[in-house]
């Protein structure tokens, strides 16, 4: 492989992995507050790709505007998802959140497969097919536009958690679930805010994941949710510069795989990576360690 | 607490009652042969919902057509509906509820697994199995009640690869094949010996996946060769978007593939890129230049479904039901263990798909292939290609 | 041979059905002892049931070896994988192992559809029909008894204090690795069995069938009946497995209820049908004209 070659592969692994990472850190953020393995995430990412795609089929908008509509839509989505499937479950065996889980996202899989059909539908051309060059390598439009947009939201979200009274609430209830909401912390808003914000950055992923491979189906969160669970295990589950750093890690040793002749062991890539994390570093790349306690 | 018991309660008396309602539906074995009970065996729901549901299109509107024309041996034809939601496990119960439900014959599923799962059963059940769809390798060797009714690979792939040896001149290729399809690993198969023997080198073999969306490392590994065109065996939501990369990284080759490709998402997930792409297939809904049985098929498709044309799944459901209609008419039974004698001298006859023929290996021979071509977004004929 | 003989009772669609039923249970009991008794959360299980079925069809149709022998080895060849999954449970805990096991299951699917021996996608056909539905119950039955007695011994009470506390398990001399890792591989073979059963069952076998949507569907039938009961994980099998026949009546809309189901049953019964509840208990009160004390939800 010429270094050339390596680099144009480095640049596509990048903007597949910042899709990833966008769904991965709505994993993360639910983990860390309620220990949930949200399943039913890989379902709201596809819907918010069906949302943006009837925004630009229906009323003619544009890309920003059909990213905005999926991540408006996305948010109550998830927010009734947490209130009817898993708000009834706080207390109850730690499996009992994860099969309610399965069932809502098996639901809307359902659903949609019913309304839109199994068949891929493509994304009408919102964004024009320019390339730029940038010496030997090759970067089209939507790849920018994949990057910045991913860019611009993950750093939103940083600024969110890091900077608002909402995101200080997140942190704390992370950090101890009883003791914020000893502290006066609602609990019950801030996990509803949780999920909702994950849920609009999933909606976003789904729109720019639409548009760069130009299809949206029912299944397409099936793997990528499974995917951008495993990024976000690899970062550090809990850690939301993990789940950035997962999903990119992912995304450029997946092409990576791919180009050096493992095209058919792909999703095994993922998933062979997944499994060396945690047995060298079980709390993932940026997780903290958990104490064994006595 | 109360309160919440008394919901439970209701869901599980909900439960029973769904329970009692199905047991019912199931339970009806031995009606009076009054109609002439044929299984469909397909998706309506699933990842396979579309194969299913346009096979079910096809099958109805024949039953139509023979019923209004007096019906089989005096009695009206009546499909049995059954879903197995594209699983396997799911699709052997089916299988089996059909036959139960005193199908003499079950209408395959277009899926190659799922007819080799079916087969046993019918073949044990003495029920006469007709995929519509089927073309991977090893289908009718279960037993004698086991048939389909697509053009094989075998049979269109040397007929198209000597088309483009002689006619489009190609010498080099690359061959992209959908590693999990296993409808895509045999027709490569077979399209490396057609192109040995035709004498088109193939410089670059690549591998995808069915349900991926990212072409680009494979492309950019493509990239590096000189060749004619791509050989491309997978289906046509893949096709579309490896088409797009393939363009987008400058490549000017156009692609050939199978009727795994014949579907206006190629176009819709490819756009432009798709443009000059090559289809073979042993269907064409071509209002133009239909004639006869096709032309009034394609006809009252439309009028049935708001103008759009049928495809190929919907043509071969339509042609299975009146193959078994054929045959039962032939051998004056519809006792399976009669008309697929009946079935096996099948010769000549003139489906709206065109001709079938039964070979000596009970195997579909088809004229003619149809090698159709990308133009503005529409399927139009390139080529008609006769198989001798 | 008792099989035609039943076919003139029972009609051979509930006979497909029931057998199917049957695998699943046997396949769940096997999960049962990994989460439901040792507490090591899979989210891998349809993996073993796969190593199972292909290593019994390959027994069978390339090897010549006998039917029941062939069971046996994918048994055998499942525990092997068990004990290989079963050793990172020493690092890996809760819901980490979990995840480990997801990705161990998607890898065996993605190595099945790669391999020439498998048949890769198109699949594996072909497969002798063995199995049917007398030996499968027989099979249910006897891992009914062994997992049952297993519980009740000296072993299975260390498997739940495992689960239970592991750190205070350890201090009492329970060498905890050992426990965790035996109870994947007893729990793998069974899984295995029921492979073999099902690989001689539908003859057919495809690597879609093993993936991760089969692992959650059998984690589903053990966490539903109740997680750590026997009873429940049966019972809990037995609803779901039949669920998607019995839904027919719904149409496109069946598996859209059935995943109403799911959350239905897990808010209603968190810990599942039969969670918490001693039958045995509540058997003995029934008897007594009493009413059975259900712990508060």
């Amino acid at each position: 492989m010429t270094w050339q070659m390596m680099l144009q592969q480095v640049i596509n692994g990048v903007t597949l992995g910042s899709t990833y990472a966008l769904i991965a850190l709505g994993y993360t953020m639910v983990y860390g507050i309620i220990q949930l393995i949200n399943f039913a995430h890989g379902e709201v990412y596809m819907i918010g790709a069906f949302v943006g795609l009837t925004a630009v089929l229906v009323f003619k908008a544009n890309i920003f505007v059909a990213l905005l509509a999926a991540m408006v839509v996305c948010i109550p989505l998830a927010v009734s998802i947490e209130r009817v499937a898993y708000r009834p479950l706080r207390r109850a065996p730690r499996l009992a959140p994860i099969i309610s889980a399965i069932g809502v996202s098996i639901f809307l899989q359902t659903l949609m497969l019913i309304i839109k059909g199994p068949q891929p539908v493509g994304f009408p051309p919102v964004v024009a097919n320019t390339l730029y060059y940038i010496g030997p390598v090759r970067i089209s439009l939507v790849q920018i536009i994949i990057l910045v947009t991913a860019s611009v939201l993950m750093l939103g979200l940083q600024l969110i958690v890091k900077r608002t009274r909402i995101g200080k609430a997140m942190r704390a209830t992370s950090e101890d679930y009883d003791t914020a909401s000893l502290m006066g912390i609602n609990v019950n808003r801030v996990i509803s805010f949780t999920f909702g914000l994950g849920a609009a950055l999933a909606g976003a992923g789904g729109v720019l994941v639409g548009i760069y491979f130009n299809s949206v189906f029912p299944l397409m969160g099936v793997m990528a949710g499974l995917k951008a669970f495993c990024a976000a295990v690899v970062g550090g589950i809990g850690s939301i510069p993990g789940a950035m750093l997962g999903g990119i890690f992912l995304g450029v040793a997946e092409v990576f795989g791919v180009a050096a002749g493992f095209d058919t062991y792909k999703d095994a890539i993922a998933f062979g990576l997944l499994i060396l994390v945690l047995l060298v570093r079980p709390t993932g790349l940026l997780g903290q360690p958990i104490q064994k306690k006595v | 607490m109360l309160h919440k018991h008394r919901l439970f309660t209701l869901v599980l008396v909900l439960l029973l009652v769904a329970a009692i309602l199905g047991g019912c539906g199931g339970g009806q074995t031995q009606s009076a042969a009054e109609t002439i009970k044929i299984g469909f065996l397909g998706a309506q729901t699933g990842g396979h919902a579309s194969y299913g549901i346009e096979t079910l299109k096809g099958m109805q509107m024949a039953v139509e057509d023979i019923n209004a024309a007096g019906g089989l041996l005096g009695k009206q034809v009546e499909i049995i509906v059954e879903d197995h939601g594209s699983k396997h496990s799911e699709a052997a119960s089916v299988t089996q509820k059909l036959i139960t439900q005193g199908a003499v014959a079950i209408i395959g599923d277009p899926t190659t697994g799922i007819t080799k799962l079916a087969a046993p059963i019918a073949q044990g059940a003495g029920v006469v199995l007709l995929s519509a769809g089927a073309v991977g390798e090893g289908v009718v060797e279960f037993g004698d009640y086991i048939y389909r009714d697509t053009l094989l690979d075998r049979v269109a792939v040397p007929v198209v690869t000597k088309y483009l040896a002689e006619e489009l001149g190609w010498k080099k290729v690359v061959v992209i094949t959908s590693k999990n399809n296993d409808y895509s690993v045999s027709q490569t198969a077979l399209f490396k010996k057609a192109l040995a023997d035709n004498g088109i080198e193939i410089v670059a073999e690549q591998s995808i996946q069915d349900g991926d969306q990212n072409f680009s490392a494979q492309v950019t590994a493509i990239s590096q060769k000189e060749f004619d065109g791509i050989v491309f065996t997978g289906y046509y939501t893949e096709g579309g978007l490896f088409m797009k990369e393939v363009r987008s990284q400058g490549l000017k080759q156009v692609l050939v593939g199978g009727d795994g490709l014949l579907s206006p998402v190629l176009w819709e997930m490819g756009g432009e890129a798709t443009e000059g792409s090559m289809v073979f297939t042993g269907f064409a809904a071509d209002p133009e230049r239909a004639t006869g049985k096709t032309l009034e098929f394609i006809k009252k498709y439309q009028e049935k479904n708001g103008g759009k044309l049928p495809d190929m799944f919907s043509a071969q459901g339509y042609d299975a039901v009146m193959l078994i209609a054929d045959a039962i008419k032939k051998a004056e039974s519809a006792d399976p263990a009669k008309f697929k004698e009946a079935l096996r001298e099948t010769k000549d006859w003139q489906g709206v798909t065109g001709t079938i023929t039964f070979g000596p290996d009970r195997e579909p021979i088809k004229s003619p292939v149809y090698l159709l071509e990308v133009k503005n977004q529409q399927f139009a004929v390139k080529a008609v290609l006769d198989v001798k | 041979m008792l099989e035609e003989a039943l076919r003139h009772f029972i009609n051979p669609y509930y006979i497909q059905v029931l057998t199917l039923l049957g695998i699943y249970i046997v396949a769940a009991i096997g999960l049962h002892l990994i989460t439901g008794v040792t507490g090591q959360l899979s989210f891998g299980h349809a993996a073993f049931l796969g190593i199972g079925a292909y290593t019994a069809a390959i027994c069978t149709m390339q090897l010549g070896v006998p039917y029941l022998l062939a069971l046996l080895a994918a048994g055998v060849m499942a525990a092997l994988a068990g004990v290989l999954v079963g050793f990172p449970s020493l690092r890996l805990t809760g819901d980490y192992l979990g995840i480990a096991t997801l990705g161990f299951g998607e890898i065996v699917r993605v190595i099945f559809t790669n391999l020439e021996i498998t048949g890769g996608a198109r699949g594996l056909a072909g497969i002798p029909r063995k199995t049917d539905i007398v030996i499968v119950y027989l099979a249910v039955v006897l891992t009914i008894w062994a997992v049952y007695r297993l519980q009740k011994s000296r072993y299975g009470r260390a498997l739940a204090a495992v689960r239970e506390d592991e750190i205070a398990a350890e201090c009492m001399g329970v060498n905890s690795l050992w426990y965790k890792v035996s109870a994947f591989a007893i729990g793998s073979f069974i899984a295995g069995v029921a492979g073999g059963l099902y690989a001689h069952f539908l003859q057919y076998l495809n690597p879609v069938d093993f993936g991760f949507a089969r692992s959650f569907e059998i984690l589903t039938f053990v966490v539903l009946g109740g997680l750590g009961s026997l009873p429940g994980v049966i019972l809990g099998t037995t609803v779901l497995g039949l669920a998607p026949e019995i839904l027919r009546f719904g149409a496109v809309y069946r598996m859209m209820l059935y995943g109403v189901l799911m959350v239905l049953v897990m808010i209603f019964r968190p810990q599942g049908l039969l969670g918490g509840l001693n039958l045995a208990q509540v058997w003995r009160r029934i008897v007594r004209g009493g009413r059975p004390r259900v712990p508060a939800a």
